[in-house]
């Protein structure tokens, strides 16, 4: 009995993705509208969500399934020892609570059982003497290692003393501390550093968890030189843990030179202690945003400079106000008060720490004291603030050939208001921003631009992308009073973002413009009405049609009611619902969307516009798949013609439109005349975009299966050859493009009568193409069925029958290309039989 | 013929073949409990052992032993489900005989706060854990990994190449599913 249907299921499913990450207060009335649109699915939805309060309340699934604590060790005796109780468990190894049972010294000990995997090649003897080195380390704020050794049944295992108390950060969080009182807490943990660095050894791993608090107040700091304990033998092997992203490194505390396999040094932890310093202060780890990925920590970790204490605090846009009121109110103090106490000189000390250049922080632990005790007694700190001029003059140091730093940026910001403008312009057929607005925009970011500090950016030289950021954040500050511009800034931004290929960045901010957007007093409005269009593009690039489609509709709906039911726009959303459809193989339900963009365009644009071909296009390749193939036909001829005449002969489009006549005679079977279209389509790409054009990859691979077809395989093989050329450097080989060239180059092997070159050909394409398509996909089942007819061919007989059989269900019957795969599996299929000696099946399939 | 790599069957199991599935099962399974047999004799009286602890050394073992072995994150979400496989049937023998010798599997966590459910519910979770994955597969190797093998959020993420917040929503998403299917079972 499960909860739901599948089908249920994957309705309800984005709408419950995005329930959850609902704030409290907009769900009501968002499931208020979402029950008015889709009633069924907000039934389930609330059934669900009621489910998840319940689960919430009963604690549902939030241990482990594995015991935590197995007692099978108490009792056990580890050097003087007698282990008594497990204390915790960690990606180490295990922590035991232990007796001193000599009776020489009284006392309890913390012992370490590590993974006998993480001593490493170094290996036992080595263990032992950085053991005792460390074991000399003995300061107050210290924990002491007592002993390391290997036990004769081989487990490695450290003795520590017995440290009882919380993280510093929950302590500091528990007792409410303010700023300053962090501060002084802050200084002991910078004494003990500073006593081990005296004495030559780096912590390499300072992080809350290493950093305990007694109840008296009493700091002591962890696992002192353990990392380096554990890496080897300093030649930079690092044991298999290590290598393999383990935990023995903690990426979130990691200094640059860490992950860039550099030298540590003291400056290492100093690093890591401005982490933890930051993370005191604000509650926020200095590279919050980044943390989604371990790609995107490292890439913050090594070039992004993390932004001020105090705008960290202070930012809006990425955390909420409940957050910051929370750690602001954990500070005692206000969101502003902290933003206030944390402006200037502390500002200044944790950048100084978090340089990205070693030599750049703090020269010692002690230096770094110095200014924190400095601060404390309101004395003016040694660390240079980064001020303007400072930065202005390191700029200009780096642009030593006579170019000043303000011509530079003058230079810059013309050139992105350029590019924004050119960027309008061109977008201006889809997105149909009038001319007179763009131009206002286009003011507008000037503005923000030349007012924005482009050392903003902290020493970096600005980029687009830098300006954008900033941009970005100056929308929210400075138009603060005015949501409409600030809307319609977001959603430029978001759209530069999305073309520029971050569609992470352009998502939040499109999402913003859309929640801005509702809360005006028309929430109906052009406005949200092209934000949620974008956004519904962008979902669909990232291959989220379920979420795409009903943004989508939305939108349309939105606009059919304003603009009414032939307006350009219309027909904009039109095409791109239709494309959600048609990438989902809902041909049946795209086709009516693209026949009314059409309809609209040719009424309000003409025949001869260059958008109308568009259209004709569009709909043509979709009728071609819909195996109309005369129509499809005399449509892609009319938009050769269109585009001859409007764009001249050696445009591009031409050339597609070429490729794509081509295809269908194809599908006629006429393979002479597919040829000869297919290379006229390659002439005109050629002169017009150049013959390494990623666009020619396909128009290459068309000539091929037209060879191919006529048996002309040598010609096939080397149209292959360019294809693949092209193809691979541009798009990479896991590309769906590349890998349909292969999956091609698997075909023209079995038309050759070399199954064994074309199994694992087929076998890769399978790979890329379950991790990157829906199950059902039909180029899923094409490749299945080709792999079966390749294994048929190897007389692999029990291997092939399944694909085939699945390729089957994959592949939907009917006329088209795609039709004319599933009759082709079907013939595989009897084939294989047949060749299996079991014809009564054969028959089934023939 | 020579017995095919764990990386063949995951692809061959990746391409739909029923059987691969029930040899990469097998294997894998094999596979774990050999290592936690290896550690049990290196320490008879008893061991405990990380079941990420395990599942790392499992991959490090196979990574090694086949050399075009790359995808990790591809290889846990199999492993976890096997390991799930390992610990049902070990908290079935745990009901069966008391315990004695043999291993414990833990959680690696820390701070994983609540209780570990008791072995009946296991069963049952596990249970409805198979009709999730008949539904949603990526939801159903999030539990896997979090619930059965006490991996992170953040290493969840990494293997699965997602963000922490994904992560965290899917794992959210399931939860409410096993929840409403567990009560529903014991409606029925």
């Amino acid at each position: 009995m499960s909860a739901l249907s599948r089908e249920r299921w994957q309705a309800v499913s984005p709408y419950l993705d995005r329930a959850i990450e609902m704030a409290e207060e907009e769900r009501a009335s968002w499931l208020e509208s979402l029950r008015a649109r889709e009633p069924a699915v907000a039934a389930d939805l609330e059934m669900l969500l009621e489910e998840r309060s319940a689960l919430d309340r009963e604690g549902f699934l939030e241990g482990s399934a594995l015991p935590p604590a197995p007692a099978s060790l108490a009792g056990q005796t580890i050097g003087a020892y007698t282990l008594v109780s497990l204390i915790g468990q960690g990606g180490m190894g295990s922590v035991w609570l232990a007796q001193r049972s000599d009776g020489r010294f009284q006392g309890q000990a913390a012992i370490k059982l590590l993974n006998a995997s993480l001593v490493g090649r170094a290996g036992e003897e080595r263990f032992r003497r950085e053991g005792s080195i460390l074991a000399r380390l003995a300061h107050p704020h210290i924990a002491r290692l007592v002993d390391a050794g290997v036990s004769p049944g081989g487990q490695p295992y450290l003795v520590l003393e017995h440290v009882e108390g919380e993280t510093i950060d929950r302590y500091c969080d528990g007792k409410g501390l303010d700023i300053r009182a962090r501060l002084r807490l802050f200084l002991d943990v910078l004494a003990a550093v500073a006593h081990a660095h005296a004495n030559l050894i780096v912590h390499r791993d300072i992080k809350p968890s290493n950093v305990l608090v007694g109840a008296d107040g009493d700091v002591k700091l962890l696992d002192f030189g353990i990392a380096k304990l554990l890496e080897g033998d300093g030649s930079g092997e690092a044991t298999e843990l290590t290598r393999e992203g383990g935990r023995a490194l903690t990426p979130e505390y990691a200094a640059p030179e860490q992950i860039a396999g550099g030298t540590i040094t003291t400056a290492t932890d100093v690093y890591a202690l401005g982490i933890l310093l930051y993370l005191l202060l604000t509650g926020r780890h200095p590279a919050e945003d980044a943390r989604g990925s371990t790609a995107d920590l490292v890439r913050a970790i090594v070039e992004v400079v993390p932004r001020r204490l105090s705008d960290s605090v202070a930012n809006a846009r990425t955390i909420p106000l409940q957050a910051r009121e929370r750690n602001a109110g954990l500070r005692a103090t206000s969101p502003e008060g902290l933003r206030r106490a944390l402006k200037g000189d502390l500002d200044t000390i944790v950048a100084r720490t978090l340089k990205k250049n070693p030599q750049e922080r703090y020269s010692s632990v002690t230096a770094l004291a110095e200014d924190v005790r400095r601060y404390l007694e309101n004395k003016p700190i040694s660390a240079r603030p980064d001020t303007l001029a400072y930065r202005a003059a390191k700029f200009a140091r780096r642009h030593a050939r006579g170019v000043t730093a303000a011509a530079v940026t003058i230079l810059l910001i013309a050139g992105l208001v350029g590019f924004y403008t050119a960027r309008l312009a061109a977008e201006r057929d889809r997105a149909r921003f009038q001319a007179q607005k763009a131009e206002k925009v286009a003011q507008l970011l000037t503005g923000l631009l030349t007012g924005a500090d482009p050392y903003e950016t902290r020493g970096k030289e600005p980029t687009v992308r830098s300006l954008l950021d900033a941009g970005a954040q100056r929308i929210e500050k400075e138009l603060a009073g005015e949501p409409d511009l600030q809307a319609e800034m977001l959603t430029v931004i978001g759209r530069v973002y999305q073309r520029l290929g971050s569609p992470d960045k352009a998502r939040p901010l499109l999402e913003e413009a859309v929640a801005l957007g509702r809360r005006a007093p028309e929430p109906e409005n052009e406005r949200v009405a092209q934000s949620l269009n974008d956004l519904g593009v962008l979902l669909r690039g990232k291959g989220n049609y379920a979420a795409a489609g009903p943004m989508l509709e939305e939108a349309l709906a939105m606009r059919r009611k304003l603009l009414g039911p032939a307006h350009p726009d219309v027909a904009v959303t039109l095409v791109e619902l239709g494309r959600v459809y048609e990438d989902q193989g809902l041909e049946d339900r795209a086709e009516p969307l693209l026949r009314e963009a059409l309809a609209i365009r040719r009424k309000t644009l003409g025949e001869e516009d260059h958008e109308t071909a568009t259209s004709l296009n569009e709909l043509a390749l979709l009728l071609r798949q819909r195996g109309s193939t005369a129509e499809a036909e005399s449509l892609f001829r009319r938009v050769l013609a269109i585009d001859r005449k409007t764009r001249g002969d050696d445009h591009p489009d031409v050339s597609a439109a070429l490729n794509n006549l081509a295809l269908v005679a194809g599908d006629r079977g006429d393979y002479a005349a597919a040829e000869a279209l297919s290379r006229q389509a390659l002439a005109v790409s050629g002169k017009a975009l150049g013959e390494r054009h990623p666009r020619r990859a396909m128009q290459w691979n068309n000539l091929a299966s037209a060879l191919r077809e006529q048996g002309k395989y040598d010609e096939a093989a080397s149209a292959l050859d360019e294809a693949l050329g092209i193809a691979v450097p541009a798009f990479g080989g896991d590309h769906l493009l590349t890998v349909a060239l292969k999956v091609n180059l698997a075909r023209l092997h079995l038309a050759r009568g070399e199954p064994a070159n074309a199994e694992p050909l087929l076998r890769q394409a399978l790979e890329v193409y379950k991790l990157k398509l829906p199950e059902k996909d039909w180029r899923v089942g094409s490749a299945e069925s080709l792999l079966g007819a390749a294994l048929t061919k190897l007389g692999r007989y029990d291997e092939a029958e399944p694909l085939l059989l699945e390729a089957g269900s994959a592949l939907p019957e009917g006329p088209g290309p795609r039709g004319r795969e599933a009759r082709a599996n079907r013939e595989r299929l009897a084939a294989l039989y047949e060749s299996w000696a079991r014809s009564e099946k054969a028959a089934v399939y023939r | 013929m020579v017995a095919p790599t764990i990386a063949s069957l995951i692809s061959s199991t990746e391409s739909g073949d029923r059987g691969a599935a029930d040899a990469l099962f097998a294997s894998l399974y094999t596979e774990l409990h050999r290592l936690a047999q290896r550690q049990l004799a290196r320490n008879p009286s008893g061991v405990t052992l990380g079941a990420t602890t395990l599942l790392h050394e499992a991959y490090l073992d196979i990574s090694r032993r086949e050399a075009a072995f790359s995808d990790r994150g591809r290889f846990m979400a199999y492993a976890a489900k096997v390991m799930r496989g390992l610990i049902i049937d070990y908290a079935r023998s745990r009901q069966a005989q008391k315990r004695g010798g043999g291993f414990a599997i833990t959680s690696l966590g820390t701070e994983g706060g609540g209780s570990p459910a008791d072995d009946k519910d296991l069963s049952r979770i596990s249970d409805a854990l198979d009709e999730l994955a008949a539904v949603d597969r990526e939801l159903a190797q999030i539990v896997d990994l979090k619930f059965f093998c006490g991996f992170s959020f953040a290493e969840i993420a990494v293997m699965r190449g997602v963000s922490e917040r994904t992560v965290q929503r899917r794992w959210e998403k399931a939860r409410i599913y096993l929840h409403r299917t567990l009560r529903k079972t014991s409606l029925d």
